[in-house]
């Protein structure tokens, strides 16, 4: 297997990646559920026969770094002997290179020249995976099975076709089962169609280039990695941050990283993190290393092309017991997008000290979520989610911007005209949210409001948010950015503030209205 | 003598200009063709259009239609030089603009704004009291309108736009703002005109952006109707490939937001009809970049997705597939290996091997590396190609990675036919068609030298490259159909799918978009009506396009949409379905001759021959022809060259080139 020249290197890159690209595209395009064809809440890699991720859509981070271990997690409990062309696994077991219980991976081997080529892996987020809550985020969860239904890696299709039984035990256990099974439709002609692709460019160039070609890419990678380390400050650094609580209740929870660079290559240890939490702010050790993958590509390399190579430099550390590494049968949901965002803020914190001028001040690290479920105007039963972003933190040279998703999160909103054509819900306001930017010599970028008018005799509302608390952090001596708050305000005018995990059903006349955080702001105010 | 038909296409560097008038029109004297290359001038295209038709010897009063393509609202939107609008929006959702759709651009870049600013700073969104509901219903009626319209004016813009929530629904609050403003603000733009569909953010951002460029394409519309002495009637292309009137130009700018490209995707569907190519990739390489787009059946597809400077549109365009990778793009060795663009020289300095100042090593630089420009002949009869500085260019990178810099070169070729490749991908992929069996068909300065590596690339095997490939724009004003499009929201469930309903909308669309043709003259009998039907499973995000043919009822679009969708994404589900918009498109054809008239058949001779390298080792003798010279039923075989003063046709071992009738040149690849 002879390496091949650095330009047919390049030709096979851009291939890869449109390939991952053109996944993406088919799944938001014939997926049913508005979270994944409008907010796009879905990702989709490339591996190789390892299951090494190989080339990645322009998608969501935090998938896309987990997805570096969930074909290589497939395979130790699925051997590859057991694989056939045509298969399709499902799978979301987070301790199986996961995340949390609604993404769901569709996993594709795809054979070339009689022999195992790599994977097509098609993540999404379903809207629902069943549990004791609409839309499976149980705020007082204290059990993963509470959380919903946990597929080990399943063969859903074969060459021969599906298999209707598993399917129907499937779609027996989630809401809005026609909806679920559209997206899985959308999943898996994604993966068909990367198949497809990754056939003809063998048929051009044969399995054997291709193979030493992920080699390659994998290798290119590592090196730039290894080269944006060393242009980091040697030593060891100590970073914090805390979560507002542990779900239902309690305390804040402590996440702590010490990150050592030495020479070419970081390590990441977090074991003075809290130990695991009675609520839903678990995360995987999976969760863990994409949220350092991602700070490092961020911080060090944002042009390296991310592959398994990229991430080779870098050792990632977390102790069994703690949040970062819970026991099986704790409950995570929430950990996927925020405890992972303040892993980031962590490791940011961390390097404030020394290289300020490279980060950006925290910003509304949240996912800043709402869930309804009800019956949608159509009759069916439908979840609304609704992922709210707000201030970016500010930088050394420039303000943050408002209203944008930061770091680990890439979700789009939801228009208000499509809400309203599709829920009994009206948005009375969706405006920017004045002075929420924390001050300095830049300020941070401002949050946004946004009010839910329910019109629909009831309806269940699950809140998943942070830095209602503890808001995101001023760097360089700029102040923190405002909280994230949400209030439920009831026709007769009285208003409750919500808590951040929250389950509890709305009713007609009521508004909920939230504001999400502002970023800090940067160096002091002048 | 019948009138000229004229089309003029103004680039950043170059005005396009051709001419014909047909044999047919029942008068003596033959069909006549005739094309020309000026150099724009920036400052006054009104000059520019003067200059160029002077260069075809064509007095203005001979002219009988022109029709003008301009890169003037594009260049606006891209330079971000817009006039300040003032918005009006529904109260609550006046910051919608700014919020956008909260993702951002580049996942891992922290040093880039995520997004970019928003067009209208937030003094000058102005909050309007009143509430329309999904359905068109009144929840909250327009009040103090008088202070709303006065805070409008306070702002103290030129142009205003207007966007209410829902407003495709029912327009009625935007009429009524309208009324006030009328007289009041030269310009004023409604969203339920600009882009009558859902989606807030992207509806608000187009009316804006039509606001933004109403002054300079009415008074540029306007200039250039006073100055155009005689009876000659303009027209504007617009960015679907169509023709609008001057006033309707003037009223819905943005519509011109992608003209000059959707003119050389007109030309191209005009060749795709002459020659009966039933699938055509366009392939338009320019400087700086390169535009692609699919011709199925003669007719490109259009899309409202389409996005310009990160900016949704939100108009009916030519689906163009444009990326940055043209023949300035510069070579870059980064982390993530070799790149070509977005970073280009540009015009100026312009490529190393222009010899004017240029030193970063580019596309067209590995073009002159390998021989394939000729060095004695002045590009546009200023420029000469210099290839040792194009040579010492790559010299750095050479050294760098360790290659002789002929093999960069290649490889550099390469890599640049693996970027546009993806937009072949994309175009395709969208579409849901293979586009390996398609012929590509390339124009634009660079497209005809790169069209067979590229074609190699991605597996094709017959690359078309038209007549007057190098002002193709023009030649698309030209062979463009009269034609105007529009897209309509019209919500009918397929469960008892009220047909009714969607006929009168057709007939009402009809009679509305067959008014202007009608108006210069055209024959009610030969205009031709296409109507698109936009469906999709209920609860889908995005309609699939449904060619409406035959009979327009529940169970035959049921049928049809389930077909599309099956091609589109390989499963189709026997779900409920609804129809969601109505597109409609009106066209009447302009019968003219194009073709230049043919040399006499003489064998070809070639007038040089130079070395030029296809693989490391050693180069070969190359053969260079005179495009002219060339008349069917001559055929070369590569290695050779066709060129002419703008442009050059690469044919490579392993490829022949045939000349076909229509001036067309033929590459077939050989060794398929």
């Amino acid at each position: 297997m002879s390496t091949p020249d650095p330009f047919r290197l390049e030709v096979l890159r851009h291939a890869l990646t449109g390939i991952a690209e053109e996944m993406s595209f088919v799944v938001m395009r014939s997926a049913r559920s508005p979270l994944l064809r409008e907010a796009g809440d879905l990702s989709s890699a490339l591996t190789d026969a390892t299951g090494q991720l190989v080339a990645q859509g322009r998608d969501i981070p935090v998938h896309l770094g987990v997805m570096s271990f969930t074909v290589g997690a497939f395979l130790q409990r699925v051997p590859a002997e057991r694989l056939r062309p045509g298969d399709v696994w499902f799978t979301n077991l987070p301790e199986l290179g996961g995340n949390h219980l609604p993404d769901v991976k569709a996993i594709r081997p795809v054979f070339a020249e009689g022999r195992l080529l790599g994977f097509a892996v098609s993540l999404a987020h379903w809207a629902d995976i069943g549990g004791a809550w609409p839309g499976s985020y149980l705020a007082s969860a204290t059990e993963s099975v509470q959380e919903g239904l946990r597929l080990p890696p399943l063969r859903l299709f074969t060459a021969d076709g599906p298999d209707e039984e598993k399917i129907a035990v499937l779609l027996n256990n989630v809401r809005g089962p026609a909806e679920r099974e559209g997206d899985m439709l959308a999943q898996l002609a994604a993966t068909a169609t990367a198949e497809r692709r990754l056939l003809d460019l063998c048929a051009t160039h044969g399995a054997a280039t291709i193979e030493a070609a992920m080699a390659a890419l994998h290798d290119r990678s590592e090196a730039a990695m290894r080269a944006a380390i060393a242009s980091l400050p040697q030593g060891v650094f100590e970073g914090e941050d805390f979560l507002d609580d542990d779900g239902p209740g309690g305390a804040p929870a402590g996440i702590r990283v010490r990150i050592t660079i030495e020479g070419e290559t970081a390590a990441f240890d977090f074991s003075a993190t809290d130990d695991a939490l009675a609520g839903p702010l678990n995360t995987t050790p999976y969760v863990t290393a994409a949220a350092v993958y991602y700070a490092m590509k961020a911080i060090a390399g944002p042009e390296i092309q991310p592959n398994g190579g990229c991430y080779r430099p870098l050792r990632v550390a977390t102790r069994p017991g703690s949040l970062l590494d819970p026991p099986r049968e704790k409950p995570l949901v929430g950990g996927n997008h925020e405890t992972s965002q303040r892993l980031v803020d962590a490791i940011f914190r961390a390097f404030a000290e020394v290289i300020p001028e490279r980060l950006s001040a925290g910003g509304s690290t949240t996912a800043g979520l709402l869930i309804f479920g009800g019956a949608g105007r159509d009759g069916a039963w439908k979840t609304l989610y609704e992922p709210h972003g707000g201030g970016e933190g500010a930088r050394h040279d420039r303000p943050g911007r408002a209203a944008t998703r930061v770091h680990l999160t890439n979700t789009n909103n939801t228009p208000a005209e499509i809400i309203e054509a599709e829920f009994p819900i009206r948005i009375e306001r969706h405006a920017l949210r004045p002075g929420s930017g924390g001050a300095g010599h830049h300020a941070g970028g401002a949050g946004t409001e946004r009010e839910y008018h329910v019109l629909s005799p009831e309806m269940s509302l699950t809140t998943m948010f942070e830095r209602r608390v503890i808001p995101p952090w001023g760097l360089a001596g700029g102040e923190a950015g405002a909280p994230f708050r949400c209030l439920l305000r009831r026709p007769d005018g009285t208003e409750e503030e919500l808590r951040g995990k929250a389950n509890l059903p709305v009713r007609a006349g009521e508004r909920v209205i939230l504001q999400t955080s502002g970023g800090g702001g940067y160096g002091s105010s002048d | 003598m019948a009138g000229w038909q004229v089309g003029i296409d103004i680039g950043g560097t170059f005005t396009d200009i051709v001419a014909a008038r047909g044999a047919d029109s029942g008068t003596a004297g033959e069909a006549e063709f005739r094309t020309a290359k000026v150099p724009s001038r920036p400052a006054d295209p009104v000059g520019s259009i003067f200059a160029a038709l002077e260069a075809i010897g064509i007095a203005p009063d001979g002219i009988a239609d022109l029709v003008h393509g301009t890169t003037r609202v594009t260049n606006a939107i891209v330079e971000n030089k817009l006039e300040p609008v003032t918005l009006l929006a529904t109260e609550g959702f006046e910051d919608i603009i700014e919020i956008g759709r909260q993702s951002r651009r580049d996942l891992y870049r922290l040093d880039v704004p995520p997004k970019p600013a928003p067009l209208i700073p937030a003094e000058r969104r102005i909050p309007v009291a009143e509430r329309i509901a999904h359905d068109g219903s009144i929840l909250r009626p327009l009040t103090a309108t008088e202070a709303t319209i006065d805070a409008a004016l306070a702002a103290g813009t030129r142009s205003v736009a207007v966007m209410l929530l829902h407003s495709y629904a029912n327009p009625e609050h935007e009429l009524a703002l309208a009324e006030r403003l009328q007289g009041r603000v030269p310009y004023l733009s409604l969203s339920h005109q600009v882009n009558p569909e859902a989606r807030e953010y992207e509806r608000c951002v187009a009316t804006v952006l039509n606001a933004a460029v109403m002054p300079l394409a009415a008074e540029y519309l306007a200039r250039l109707r006073a100055e155009l002495p005689g009876n000659a009637r303009l027209h504007v292309m617009h960015s679907a490939g169509g023709m609008a009137s001057p006033e309707a130009a003037a009223e819905r700018p943005l519509l011109m937001a992608l003209s000059g490209p959707a003119a050389g995707v007109a030309a191209a569907a005009a060749v795709a009809r002459e020659t009966g190519e039933a699938a055509l990739l366009s392939f338009d390489m320019g400087g700086t970049t390169t535009d692609v787009a699919l011709i199925l059946d003669g007719r490109a597809e259009i899309t409202v997705d389409a996005r310009l400077a990160d900016q949704p549109l939100r108009q009916p365009m030519v689906a163009i597939e444009s990326i940055g990778a043209g023949g300035g793009s510069i070579v870059r060795h980064g982390p993530a290996g070799l790149s070509v663009g977005p970073q280009s020289a540009g015009a100026e300095p312009g490529p190393a091997c222009y010899g004017r100042g240029g030193t970063a090593p580019t596309v067209c630089d590995a073009n002159a590396i390998l021989g394939y420009l000729n060095p004695r002949r002045r590009l546009g009869g200023t420029i000469t190609l210099d290839a040792g500085r194009a040579a010492a260019a790559f010299a750095p990178l050479a050294e760098q990675l360790g290659l002789p810099v002929v093999e960069l070169a290649l490889g550099v070729l390469r890599v640049a036919d693996a970027t546009m490749a993806r937009a072949l991908n994309k175009i395709t992929v969208e579409r849901g068609v293979d586009g390996r069996g398609a012929t590509l068909l390339a124009f634009g300065g660079m497209g005809p030298m790169h069209a067979t590596g590229l074609a190699a690339t991605y597996g094709i095997t017959r690359v078309l490259v038209p007549h007057a490939s190098s002002a193709f724009s023009a030649l698309g004003c030209v062979a463009a159909e009269m034609s105007y499009t529009r897209q309509r929201t019209l919500r009918l469930p397929g469960e008892g799918f009220d047909a009714a309903r969607l006929a009168a909308a057709r007939a009402a669309l009809l009679e509305e978009l067959s008014a202007p043709l009608l108006a210069q003259g055209v024959a009610r009998e030969i205009i031709a009506a296409e109507e698109t039907g936009l469906i999709r499973y209920r609860g889908q995000s995005y309609a699939v396009d449904v060619p409406l043919s035959g009979a327009m009822d529940g169970a035959g679009l049921g049928s049809a949409f389930e077909a599309r969708h099956r091609a589109l994404f390989g499963f189709a589900s026997g779900e409920a379905w609804e129809m969601i918009g109505l597109r409609l498109r009106v066209a009447a054809p302009r019968n003219l001759a194009l073709a230049p008239p043919a040399p006499e058949p003489a064998p070809p001779r070639p007038f040089a021959t130079d070395p030029c390298w296809f693989a490391p080792g050693a180069p070969l003798p190359t053969p260079r022809y005179e495009r002219a010279a060339l008349a069917p039923p001559h055929r070369l075989v590569g290695p050779a060259i066709i060129e002419d003063d703008w442009s050059t046709i690469l044919v490579p071992p392993g490829w022949s080139a045939t000349a076909r009738p229509g001036g067309h040149i033929l590459l077939l690849r050989e060794d398929a």
